[in-house]
């Protein structure tokens, strides 16, 4: 399902190269959970943005349901995100003009798959307890809630990769508890492949498969 | 497909939305875009309806040169639209024997200056001015009103400042004409007054005026005239012309106006490129500005743009997005230029034209197709200005990997 061989990532910087991820392989099976550990600056986030396509590596490859990535011309790479892998950043990640439901039927939209587009998100929303907040614009909404719009909107396209970049590293418990059920639930009812990067060991343990990068690459 | 257009809906509508963010920033923008535009429009629109104006204004100057008796009196004023009354008089057949070259057109006149006409209360005096209708090159190009048809031998043209309307009979030493056309207003008092008739009917009217006054003025004889008005050859040299003319015939005295007419035409049309390029150099500054401002803007929404990317969009989208945010501020701020140029020009029209026109300057108007081909060229221009201006900026957002820019490094 995911496979990555030899990846690298080396930043050009003003003091000089900085090797972020140094050969790195992995595999992750189709319909696994996997979680991604490591401490700050070895490495996580430079991994996941080659492997969700959104940062070239300087060397390897990326193959993502047989297809590698990085051999696709930009627009079509573009395309395969839209299509086959929804992305829960570290960050806020919605566009502020934009109310909840738009937010969510974006990559359908930009993919020209307008067609219903808009229904289908706001029953993503509902399933997401924000039945109430399909108007809302992110300003409107608490954290947790915009979380949760983040994860309705990853899996709108119905991905096949599901990546999620410490999704609840700014949340409290109780909400954290609540996003990540609602990830291991599209995980198990979908069937989509979870690779979830989290400094929480807790949460990693309840992973099928834990990756331990350190110092860019992955410890045996 | 429904669909593409849908994603183009939304590019439109998400566009739109980032103007509506920063409402004073996008209003700047709009009214940069809006001064540039209401002086191009305003600006194209006089500079093309003077030069129209003066084109007409010089063709109906027509004459360059004036050929009178040594000892008439001339009126340089008069712009060479007609000879001087005088009772000086020159044979008729003066330029047709050795046509002086470098003359293009010779258009013969008799002006007589009377008071017995029998026009207005007694003591009335008239300038009949005879021409050839068929040589002339004038009298005719002043007409505003006339009736259908050629003009005939029982008609008379009149004066702006006469009130005779155009139809009705006007008697003059007993002989009723047919008012056939009107002038419009010269600027030379004289001709104001004037009644224009070909120079046969003058001709026909002397035994009647030599009853009437006891003598025969000199230039109702069929074999004098008053003087000739001139036109160059073109490349025709005036002071060659003119030195040509005096050393056939020493009784004459020539006139000339049309090198200072001359200059002013040339002035005018170098006047009107510098105004072009002018214009060209505000809109591609304005196309600068929108540069930076939209490098400024595509920075400052970087991680926005990532956002789009990492999501699936698509480059061309991306520079869609910003292309079309800066095309339709700058589109609105063309429509507000026009709308603001056209009410400059009801301005203009107010004021200046009013005054030339009372001047007895003609000011055409550029015509509603070129007027609104103006301003449809504006228009363009400011949608082109935001085009050009976002495209460099969001070429280069689009070029960037999404990582990196929802990072938001660099
Ligand atoms: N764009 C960049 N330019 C230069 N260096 C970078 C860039 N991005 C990351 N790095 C460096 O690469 C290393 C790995 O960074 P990365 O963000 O992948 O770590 P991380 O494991 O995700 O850390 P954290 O847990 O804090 O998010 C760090 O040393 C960082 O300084
Ligand atoms: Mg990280």
């Amino acid at each position: 399902m995911l496979i990555c061989e030899g990846l690298s990532k080396t930043y050009d910087t003003d003091r000089g190269p900085v090797a972020a991820i140094r050969g790195v392989d992995l595999t992750v099976n189709a319909g696994r959970y996997a979680a991604i550990i490591g401490r700050s600056g070895s490495g996580k986030s430079s991994l996941m943005a080659m492997i969700g396509g959104l940062s070239r590596p300087s060397a390897g490859c990326v193959k993502v349901a047989g297809t590698d990535l990085w051999s696709l011309g930009a627009d079509a790479r573009a395309r395969f995100r839209a299509r086959n892998i929804g992305y829960v950043f570290q960050f806020a990640s919605l566009l502020p003009t934009l109310r909840a439901l738009d937010n969510v039927a974006l990559p359908l939209l930009l993919d020209g798959r307008g067609q219903g587009a808009r229904e289908r998100a706001a029953a993503l929303l509902e399933e997401m307890g924000l039945g109430a907040h399909l108007d809302a614009f992110p300003s409107e909404m608490s954290a947790g809630e915009q979380r949760r719009v983040v994860i309705a909107r990853a899996l709108v396209g119905d991905p096949v990769l599901l990546l999620a970049d410490e999704p609840t590293s700014d949340l409290d418990e109780e909400t954290e508890r609540e996003i990540m059920g609602l990830l291991e639930r599209a995980n198990r009812a979908r069937g989509t492949t979870l690779v979830l990067v989290t400094h929480n060991l807790a949460l990693a343990a309840q992973a099928e498969q834990v990756i331990q990068v350190a110092d860019g690459a992955v410890a045996p | 497909m429904a669909d593409a257009s849908g994603a183009r809906l939304l590019l439109a509508r998400l566009a739109l939305q980032n103007l509506g963010r920063r409402r004073i920033r996008t209003g700047l923008l709009v009214a940069a875009v809006a001064l540039s535009s209401a002086i191009a429009f305003a600006g194209a629109v006089i500079m093309r309806s003077i030069e129209s104006s003066m084109s007409v204004g010089f063709s109906r100057l027509g004459a360059d040169l004036m050929v009178v008796p040594l000892d008439a009196l001339t009126h340089l004023t008069a712009a060479l639209l007609v000879v001087e009354p005088s009772d000086s008089t020159l044979p008729a057949d003066l330029l047709a024997t050795g046509k002086a070259p470098g003359i293009a057109r010779a258009a013969p006149q008799r002006v007589l200056r009377t008071d017995r006409s029998g026009i207005g209360t007694h003591g009335e005096s008239v300038d009949l001015i005879g021409f050839d209708p068929l040589d002339d090159f004038t009298v005719q190009p002043w007409i505003t009103e006339r009736l259908p048809g050629a003009m005939g031998p029982r008609d008379v043209i009149v004066g702006s400042a006469r009130t005779a309307r155009l139809g009705t009979e006007l008697v003059l030493f007993g002989t009723p004409f047919r008012v056939y056309g009107k002038l419009s207003a010269t600027g030379v008092g004289t001709h104001e007054r004037g009644i224009f008739l070909s120079s046969n009917s003058l001709l026909a009217l002397a035994p009647a005026i030599q009853t009437q006054t006891g003598t025969l003025p000199p230039m109702l004889r069929p074999d004098r005239v008053s003087g000739f008005l001139l036109q160059l050859a073109p490349g025709a040299r005036e002071l060659q012309v003119r030195f040509a003319l005096l050393s056939h015939h020493p009784q004459i005295k020539v006139v000339a106006g049309g090198s200072l007419l001359t200059g002013i035409r040339q002035g005018l049309s170098a006047l009107l490129s510098g105004a072009v390029v002018l214009v060209a150099l505000m809109f591609g500054s304005t196309a600068v500005m929108v540069g930076v401002l939209f490098s400024a803007i595509v920075s400052e929404r970087r991680a926005e743009l990532g956002l789009l990317k990492a999501i699936g969009a698509r480059r061309g989208q991306i520079i869609g997005l910003t292309v079309l945010e800066a095309m339709m501020a700058t589109a609105a701020g063309g429509v507000f230029g026009v709308v603001a140029g056209a009410l400059l020009l009801r301005l203009f029209e107010r004021s200046l034209v009013f005054h030339l026109t009372q001047m007895g300057v003609p000011f055409l108007w550029l015509d509603r197709l070129d007027m609104a081909l103006s301003a449809g060229l504006c228009l363009v221009a400011a949608a082109l200005v935001g085009m050009v201006g976002a495209f460099i900026p969001s070429l280069r957002a689009s070029r960037r990997e999404p990582y990196d820019l929802v990072r938001g490094d660099g």
